[in-house]
This record gives C-alpha cells, sequence and structure tokens, in this order.
C-alpha cells in the first residue's frame, strides 16, 4: 500500500510535470512541433465527428432554437421590423443630412468671415397661400433672440429680413418679395442703388430689380450686388451678397439705370439660413463676400490679399460710404 | 474490461462535451463540464494512478480538441490532479449516496479556479480577476445541475465493472443515501 502510494505520487508528479511543460511551450510565442502537431491531430480527429454530429443533431439543433426564440419570437419580429424601417428611414435621410451639413457649414464660414453673431434656422414652409408675397417661416423665434428687422442669409448670400417674430417661429420677407427693397451698391464700382424684389408670384423671369441712384454710372451684366448696410445694422447688415446683375434694361430717357439681377440664394432650395442676431465690434464692410467665381480656386493668400486691398479701398471711400448710409436708410426702408 | 469501460467513459464524455454541450447555445455562454463529471465518476472507483492518468488523457484531449483557445496542458494538469485526489479519498464511503456529488462539487469548483489561476499566473488576458469569478462559480452550479445525469448511470456501471460486493444492489441513486 505504501508503495503504491508512493509510485501514484511519481506517477502524478509525472504528469503534472508534463502538463506544466506542455503549458510553458504552448504560451512560448511562435509555432511550436509539439503543440501544433498535437492540435492538429485533435482537429483532424474532431473534425469527421463534429461534421457528422452537424448534420445529424440539426434538426435538434433547430428545434432547440425555436423552442427557445419562440417565447420573444413575436417581440423580436416586431422589433426588428421597427429598426428595419428606421434604418431605410435613416438610409434616406442621410443625403438630405449631408447637404444640411453642407449648408450649416457654408452659413458658418460666412459669419465667420463677418464675425456675426448667428443664430442658425430652417425654413419650414414657403408661405405662398395667395400667391402674392414671398415669405418664408423659420423654426426660430424670440426665445431664441430673434426680432424684427433683423437679416436673415444663409451660405450663398442674403435671403431677406424678419417681418415678424413670434415666440417660436419668424416670418421672412425674401428679397424677392415685391414688397421688399434692399440698399444694394455695386460690388466693383461701389456705385448705391436699390434691389427691388420682382417676384411675380410664379416665379419667372428674373426676381430681383437693381437701379442705380447715379445716372452717370456704367451697369453691366456680371456685376455683383451687395447690401449697402443699414444704420445699426437693420435691417440689413452691410457686405452680404444679394446678387449677379443679368440683363442691363435700355431705359433711354429716364434719370436712372435698371437692371435685372439673380439672386446669389436658390430660393427655390432655401433649407438652412442664419438670422444675424448681432454685428460684430467692427463693421465688417465687404468681408461677407466670397472671391469672384473665377478666382474660387485662388489659395489662402490671394483671398487674404483681397480682402486687405478691399479694406483699404473702404477706407479710401469712407466719405462716400457715410454718404451710402443715409442713402441706404431711405432706399432700404423708405423705399418700400 | 474496468480500463476499457474507463476510457470508454470519458472518450464519450469528451466528444459530447466538445460536438454537443459546446455548441448548445446556453444562456451566458456557460456551459456544464461533462468531461469533469465523468473523470470524477471513473476516480472514485480507481485507483489513484489510473485516476491521474484518466483525469491527464481527458485533459489533453480537452486541450487538444478544437473549441480550446488556450494552452495545451492546463486542463490536462488539473483534470490529472482532480483524478489523483478523487480516486485518493478511497477508503471512505465517497462512493454512496451524496459522496460522489461532494466530489463533484468541490472538482467542478475547484477546477475552473485552478484554471483561471493558471491563467492569472500567464498572463492571459480573459483571466480578469473579479469579472472571472463569475463564470467559475457559474459553471460550477451549472456542472453540478447536470451531475446526476451523468454520475446516476456511471456509478452503477462502475461499480458493476469494479466487481463491488453491493453492487448487485439495484437501488436508485437518491434511495442510497437512506438505505445505506
Amino acid at each position: 500500500m505504501r508503495h503504491d502510494g508512493s509510485r501514484a505520487r511519481l506517477v502524478v508528479g509525472i504528469l503534472a510535470a508534463l502538463s506544466l511543460v506542455l503549458v510553458v511551450l504552448d504560451s512560448r510565442e511562435g509555432a511550436n512541433p509539439v503543440t501544433s502537431a498535437a492540435r492538429t491531430v485533435g482537429e483532424a480527429a474532431f473534425r469527421p465527428v463534429s461534421a457528422g454530429v452537424s448534420v445529424a443533431g440539426a434538426p435538434i439543433g433547430g428545434a432547440f432554437r425555436t423552442a427557445t426564440a419562440a417565447f420573444g419570437a413575436a417581440e423580436r419580429a416586431e422589433s426588428l421590423e421597427r429598426e428595419n424601417e428606421a434604418l431605410r428611414a435613416r438610409l434616406q435621410t442621410r443625403e438630405y443630412d449631408s447637404e444640411r451639413a453642407e449648408q450649416l457649414d457654408e452659413l458658418l464660414h460666412l459669419s465667420g468671415m463677418g464675425g456675426y453673431e448667428i443664430v442658425p434656422a430652417q425654413a419650414v414652409t414657403r408661405v405662398t397661400a395667395r400667391g402674392f408675397s414671398d415669405t418664408v417661416t423659420l423654426d426660430v423665434g424670440r426665445d431664441d433672440g430673434v426680432r424684427r428687422n433683423m437679416t436673415v442669409v444663409n451660405g450663398d448670400g442674403l435671403v431677406g429680413r424678419i417681418v415678424r417674430a413670434g415666440a417660436g417661429t419668424s416670418t421672412v420677407v425674401l428679397v424677392t418679395d415685391h414688397a421688399s427693397s434692399v440698399g444694394a451698391r455695386l460690388e466693383s464700382s461701389h456705385e448705391i442703388g436699390v434691389a427691388d424684389g420682382g417676384s411675380e408670384g410664379t416665379g419667372d423671369g428674373d426676381p430681383l430689380r437693381f437701379e442705380l441712384m447715379s445716372a452717370d454710372t456704367r451697369l453691366k451684366t456680371g456685376q455683383r450686388i451687395v447690401t449697402l448696410g443699414s444704420l445699426n445694422g437693420t435691417p440689413f447688415v452691410p457686405g452680404v451678397p444679394v446678387g449677379t446683375i443679368t440683363s442691363v434694361d435700355k431705359t433711354p430717357g429716364r434719370l436712372t439705370r435698371t437692371g435685372r439681377a439673380e439672386p446669389a440664394v436658390d430660393f427655390g432650395s432655401l433649407d438652412v439660413v442664419g438670422v444675424i442676431v448681432a454685428g460684430p465690434e467692427d463693421d465688417p464692410r465687404d468681408s461677407l463676400l466670397p472671391d469672384p467665381p473665377s478666382k474660387a480656386s485662388g489659395g489662402e493668400g490671394d483671398k487674404q490679399d483681397k480682402q486687405e486691398e478691399q479694406g483699404e479701398k473702404d477706407k479710401r471711400d469712407e466719405g462716400g460710404d457715410d454718404a451710402a448710409d443715409g442713402g441706404s436708410g431711405s432706399g432700404g426702408e423708405d423705399g418700400r | 474490461m474496468k480500463a476499457t469501460v474507463s476510457a470508454l467513459l470519458v472518450l464519450a464524455a469528451v466528444l459530447v462535451q466538445t460536438v454537443v454541450v459546446n455548441r448548445l447555445p446556453l444562456p451566458w455562454g456557460l456551459a456544464p463540464d461533462l468531461v469533469l463529471l465523468a473523470v470524477v465518476a471513473v476516480a472514485l472507483w480507481s485507483t489513484p494512478v489510473a485516476g491521474a492518468v484518466t483525469g491527464f488523457a481527458a485533459g489533453l484531449a480537452v486541450d487538444v480538441l478544437p473549441p480550446a483557445a488556450h494552452e495545451i496542458g492546463r486542463t490536462a494538469l488539473l483534470l490529472c490532479l482532480a483524478g489523483y485526489l478523487v480516486a485518493c479519498v478511497h477508503d471512505s464511503d465517497a462512493r454512496w449516496g451524496l459522496g460522489p456529488y461532494l466530489a463533484a462539487g468541490a472538482a467542478a469548483l475547484a477546477v475552473p479556479a485552478g484554471f483561471l489561476l493558471i491563467g492569472v499566473v500567464l498572463g492571459d488576458p480573459r483571466a480578469a480577476l473579479p469579472e472571472a469569478l463569475w463564470p467559475v462559480l457559474g459553471g460550477a452550479a451549472l456542472t453540478l445541475l447536470v451531475s446526476p445525469l451523468v454520475l446516476g448511470p456511471v456509478a452503477p456501471l462502475m461499480r458493476r465493472v469494479s466487481g463491488d460486493v453491493y453492487s448487485d444492489l439495484p437501488t436508485p441513486w437518491i434511495a442510497k443515501g437512506w438505505g445505506r
């Protein structure tokens, strides 16, 4: 018995040592011939048995799964359907979302250039019930800091101004509305004028009419119009792109020159806009104006130079601007 | 005869464990350890040497067969020790009544704990200590839960092939505690 016990201890010791050697061998980095051979043998022995059990046990396994899943099957199907629906909806809205993000990005860029404080909003309705007024409703209101006569812009340029601010919504008169007139000037020659809305309700033709104040200045197609700015920045802050002259009217015998303009903003797809609730410390002048399309591919340095150049021009024309501010008051508000 | 039956029993347990039990969709990823139960059942009626060899062989088989992702030899070491220790409780009345279940429970708790300990020593990332204790306890409970299914049929069989004098009494396992 004693001999037997010592023999057993010997056997156990050998086996335990063998196990430990195997563990240490197998836990070392890299492929080990002993353990990998053992695994290969095990895998070779396991595969046919496992395959046989798979074939034989497939119905049993299926029944087992069905039995275990039967309790929650209805709920699961319902939740999967709901999830499917949500995913499909998300897929559809993804493209829309990316477009909106792009628009918000442009808006942010625009407000950053001018240093304005902007409340982002979404155009929820386009109220043209009777076809007379060109107004949209925004989903921001007094609670968001929106007040009457604030400028509304989007990433492309001027949208309009707030005419009514409710608690949670506000109404914007677009620049294309017949009742709207914006004090504006030509970007290149700094000549001032008034941009009137010319929308006929159905929206055909050029929706903007631009009239120059001065009789002896030239109007050319392709010139860009920017807002002139009003006293204290209401209703229009200066330097926002309004549109591009598309045609010049032949007006023999009249004192002023008029032309048609294409708005900078695509009102047909108006979505994300921003309400300028506070201006910068300094007058941004023309800084909201993006580069002309021909120079759009220019580098950052070009843009910088251009802005500085414009700043200098503005300084030179300071006297003229002051006069223009007065003029814009009449052009922007009384002219309606 | 006895050696053949033991080998067949352990082989059957290994096969059932690896190809059937391990693919059942059991809750929380726990599975009962049929191999451990078979080793305990065989070792109860064996000599310490036979118990150790049986445990080593069964553990090595479990280590080598594909579902295992641990080092070869971990289970072999633990089952070898378990078989030896169970077989050492030779003279007591561990073979009767609730004795096999006590042995199975102790082994079911000790072997996963030892497995976890080796994992900790070897730096196994899966053996994070506070969380890894729950599978040990849950697996032990599950093993103990299914232990009548293994120990019930195996105990009379082993008793018969080992020529035990009381083996002719066909007593149900639950009644053995009283009728002993």
